[in-house]
């Protein structure tokens, strides 16, 4: 039943399992600050129980992988938790302490179930995964009531989450009518054979995982929701969940499918188009950062998308590579919108006009951030959006690679507006922006995190392209 | 091949004055200033250095220095120049040395304005000297970004504002505002190096996954790849290079821009865009060449000729100058498009020869509106009684511009249109010839009413300054070039034909060795 013996199997599930239970305990006795300490503690210690973690388990006959792609995107979860929590230790609402182990219950729940995901390779396994995953994001998007809106995002959220949950299962039922079982491992087969139904069946589960990305056309709750919901949170929930979703993509449409996953590729670049040129174009009005960054982060979708779309072992190396690169630059703009946001009590984007006169170090991060969004070099976006492109031009889809280049510089221009009001235009008041600790250790981190990747890409390239070896060949 | 690696050197000095700058010159605007004009004269000295000791008898690519980057993807750190890029190096350098005078006035935030600055000119280089087409890219980039920084935070906005339907039109995009035409710029070079990249990229794919110049150059592509990578260079490197109709972020971005930027836009990043065109363009797609020259070189006039019919109809100085540079920006891919030695040699020249000169001109605008505070032509008049020396350097810098012999500018031009006459095309040097003529045209009537005219009754332009203390240095730097350059053609010629001919025998390949 396991192979690769070293360590104890689902060590890293079970730790997180017992620290979700150890902080909703601990609420019981003593709500407040702590508990976000404990949780903090803890992610550090599972992150590091991750990094020796072995590869290559298979428990429960093959449902249950701890394989490189698996661990990876572990590691990338407890690590974008772990810095979310930095950003909301800091938090000072009195409701927010006085509720803070449902919150990180929740969310450690929700990784939880990010980390199953990860390593499913069983259709039920990977639903119930899945659930256990969104469930919970539905709660905390609605957490800090601050006005109407957040309840009315919280629905929404919840009401399209679920639905996209229904056509899910819908579409595995399908799967399971034509392959007679609920191993991924059986679908390869069935889509060399062209087995109508399964495609019926990985259609409608495609439209359920673009719900889950937020995709076009299924990307409508993403800036509701990140506009609501509390910055750290946002930060983490558009990069995980999204992760996790990219995770369940490769399982299902790639692994072990080699070429025949080729017919995947005319919808998959269609959509990939549409997702980057929908970002983007929708990006360009707006004027709250929280809202712009979402619609920015569908871009980034789609960008991601092509990865997956030319359907080749660079392609998913690729991915993994810009996924590791977005984490870092989404979570650390983020932060900086939750620094600015305390100070100024406004998302809007004029709140950060003169922020380099006022904070020079702040305004440099967020200009940093930027540009990797951005994809400039030097920063780890860069690297990110050329390797798509390289991986694109080598299946020869060029015409993908021209849009992609393209709408880059539209996303340029989105992101020079932030950019300019923090450089070129005066400040309305000259006071620094005042940097909790926390938080900035949060923005240093993804700070390095960013421009080391971009000044030296090439062991994470070596590494995603390991792990693409042993998925795709 | 010495032990000291020039290029590196002369290419990372700014960056690393640059570093020093931001890191430990806050609030000392004097230790920001040596700081940048010791970067700079490092820079130059060594380009100097270089020039000099280029091998002519030798030719190809010298200096080389080679190490490794990210091998899995071949990419590397290669570096070497031939007689082109030392030329244009050596124009890179004079520009920013004389630059870095011209700006030292400059009193808002100085410490950011110099590193950025620096920056811009690290980039430069590096696309000058970089061999490897993906850090020839990351070059390239860097020396297009600080500008919207550059432009939105130090420019200057026009003093008159689009009336009429224009107003309507145009009016809430702030067209004529420094925040415009930063963006305008930084999104028109941007949308360029998007057709950079695509072409690279499929060089690399189709050329064996290598972005090594020397390698590449050795391949032989597919003629529909040549043809539509070519287009995409001539289309991302021309953008920079302000080929009509993808010119006007430059007029908007010129004249919006402060003094030591203009001067380095106009006189070197454009020729950036030239340069790629020759050396990537033509240097790697022989075949698709031939097959578009004639796409090239009927742009080219275009551009020179709306380019002078533009810049008479500006009433702002510097609007002006930025039109001029777009019509003289066609003489240099006029000269590419002939494929003669001749006219490749007269289109390198240019570059250089327009460079320094249009250097000149934005550093004697920016003199001009600095002491008068006004670009608008038809409110000054008779500056030349109060400023002597900056309405001589103008009127030499006005000669070369419009190809008086004894200048650069007329060299440049006289082997363009030779070329021009020479080559399968010989009606291009009409419209060439008209363009000189009407050069002559804008460039006498500004000089006659600004400097010579009826003086102005304005009471703010009655006592003004000529040029003083190291207004001076850039001044008399740019013109001592110009003039020598149009005296000694050779200095220039004899190293940029070692390049050259090379290039014209792969696409045409009855070219003599020598001429």
């Amino acid at each position: 039943m396991m192979n690769g013996q070293a360590g104890m199997p689902l060590a890293p599930e079970l730790a997180v399992f017992a620290l979700a239970v150890l902080v909703l305990l601990s609420g019981l006795i003593r709500p407040g600050r702590a508990i976000g300490w404990i949780a903090f503690a803890g992610l550090v210690a599972i992150f590091g129980l991750l990094m020796v973690t072995p590869e290559g388990q298979v428990l429960f006959g093959g449902a249950f992988v701890q394989d490189a792609l698996a661990l990876f995107a572990k590691r990338l979860f407890v690590g974008a938790t772990a810095l979310s929590l930095l950003g909301s230790l800091t938090i000072g609402h009195a409701n927010f302490h006085r509720r803070s182990s449902e919150y990180h219950f929740a969310m450690l729940v929700s990784l939880l179930g990010m980390l199953v995901l990860a390593s499913a390779r069983e259709l039920i396994l990977l639903f119930v995964a899945f659930e256990l995953m969104s469930i919970p994001l539905y709660v905390l998007t609605g957490f800090i009531k601050r006005d109407a809106v957040v309840p009315e995002a919280a629905l929404k959220f919840f009401l399209v989450g679920t639905v996209s949950s229904a056509v899910i299962a819908y579409g595995m039922s399908f799967i399971y009518g034509a392959t007679g079982g609920t191993a991924l491992a059986l679908i390869p087969q069935a889509v060399r054979d062209g087995h109508p139904t399964v495609l019926l069946g990985m259609g409608l589960l495609l439209a359920g995982l673009g719900f889950k990305i937020a995709a076009f056309p299924f990307h409508m709750w993403a800036p509701d929701s990140y506009e609501a919901a509390s910055t750290p949170f946002v930060a983490w929930l558009s990069v995980a969940p999204k992760t996790a979703g990219f995770v369940a993509i490769i399982r299902i449409y790639l692994e072990g499918l080699g070429s025949t996953a080729e017919i995947w590729m005319p919808i998959l670049a269609t959509l990939a188009g549409m997702t980057i040129v929908t970002g983007n174009l929708m990006a360009i009005p707006q004027r709250n950062i929280k809202r712009l960054l979402a619609y920015s982060g569908v871009a980034h979708i789609g960008y991601m998308l092509i990865g997956v779309a030319v359907v080749s072992r660079a392609g998913i190396a690729m991915l993994l590579f810009y996924l590791l690169a977005y984490l870092f630059g989404n979570m650390g703009a983020f932060m900086v919108v939750e620094t600015v946001a305390r100070s100024e009590q406004s998302d809007s984007i004029d709140a950060y006009k003169g922020l380099a006169q006022r904070s020079p170090l702040l305004a440099l991060a967020m200009l940093v951030f930027l540009l990797s969004l951005g994809g400039i070099p030097f920063v780890a976006g860069f690297w990110a959006k050329l390797y798509i492109f390289l991986a694109a031009a080598e299946r020869g889809m060029y015409g993908l690679v021209f849009l992609g280049a393209v709408l880059t510089v539209v996303a340029l221009y989105y992101y020079l507006l932030v950019a300019r009001r923090m450089y070129i235009e005066a400040p309305v008041r000259r006071e620094p922006v005042p940097t909790p600790g926390l938080l900035g250790v949060a923005i240093a981190v993804c700070a390095i995190g960013v421009v080391g990747i971009g000044v030296y890409p090439a062991p994470w390239v070596a590494l995603a392209q390991r792990i693409a070896a042993t998925l795709f060949s | 091949v010495t032990g000291l690696p020039i290029l590196s050197v002369m290419t990372w000095a700014p960056f690393i004055a640059a570093l020093i700058v931001m890191a430990f010159a806050r609030h000392r605007p004097m230790l920001v200033r040596w700081t940048s004009l010791l970067g700079a004269t490092v820079s130059l000295l060594a380009s100097l250095w270089v020039y000099w000791s280029y091998d002519r008898a030798a030719a190809g690519f010298q200096f080389k220095e080679q190490f490794d980057l990210v091998p899995s993807l071949g990419i590397s750190y290669l570096f070497a120049i031939d007689g082109m890029s030392a030329l244009m190096c050596l124009l890179t350098s004079i520009i920013i040395f004389a630059g870095v005078f011209a700006s030292w006035t400059v009193k808002e935030r100085s410490q950011e304005f110099y590193a950025l600055l620096l920056l811009l000119v690290t980039g430069v280089y590096g696309v000058f000297v970089s061999l490897d087409l993906f850090v020839f890219f990351l070059f390239y980039e860097i020396a297009v970004l600080p500008m919207y920084l550059l432009i939105g935070i130090w420019g200057s906005s026009g003093e008159v504002r689009p009336q009429g339907i224009f107003g309507w039109a145009f009016g809430r995009t702030g067209v004529g505002t420094k925040e415009y035409a930063a963006m305008k710029l930084t999104l028109y070079l941007l949308f360029g190096s998007a057709f950079i990249l695509v072409g690279i990229l499929a060089l690399y794919v189709a050329g064996g996954r290598s972005f090594s110049f020397l390698t590449l150059q050795s391949m032989q592509f597919d003629p529909t790849v040549q043809s539509w990578v070519f287009l995409a260079f001539y289309i991302g490197f021309g953008i920079l290079a302000g080929i009509w109709p993808l010119h006007t972020w430059s007029p908007d971005g010129h004249a919006s821009a402060p003094t030591a930027v203009s001067m380095l836009h106009a006189g070197v990043l454009m020729k950036l865009g030239a340069y790629g065109v020759v050396r990537l363009g033509m240097g790697l797609l022989p075949d698709a060449t031939s097959e578009w020259a004639w796409l090239v070189g009927g742009i080219a006039c275009i551009n020179i000729v709306y380019g002078a019919l533009s810049a008479m109809a500006q009433t702002d100085l510097k609007y002006v100058i930025a039109y001029s540079s777009v019509s003289h920006m066609g003489v240099v891919m006029l000269g590419a498009a002939t494929l003669t030695v001749t006219g490749l040699n007269g289109s390198v020249f240019q570059m250089f020869a327009h460079g320094i000169m249009t250097g000149l001109f934005f550093a004697l605008v920016g003199l001009v509106y600095e002491k008068a505070h006004s670009r608008e032509i038809f409110k000054m008049g008779g500056f030349g009684v109060m400023m002597p020396g900056i309405a001589t350097a103008f009127t030499i810098a006005g000669l070369s511009s419009l190809g008086l012999p004894a200048t650069a500018g007329f060299v440049a031009e006289f082997l363009t249109f030779l070329g021009a006459w020479t080559s399968n095309y010989s009606w291009w040097l009409f419209p060439g010839v008209l363009g000189a003529f009407l050069t002559s045209i804008y460039v006498l009537r500004v000089a006659k009413q600004i400097f010579l005219g009826k003086k102005s009754d304005d009471p703010h332009f009655q006592h003004l300054p000529d040029a003083q203390g190291t207004e001076w240095a850039a001044l008399g730097i740019l013109v001592f070039v110009l003039v020598l350059f149009g005296v000694a053609p050779g200095l220039a010629l004899k190293p940029v034909d070692t390049a050259t001919v090379p290039l014209l025998q792969r696409i045409v390949p009855s070219v003599e060795a020598s001429r």
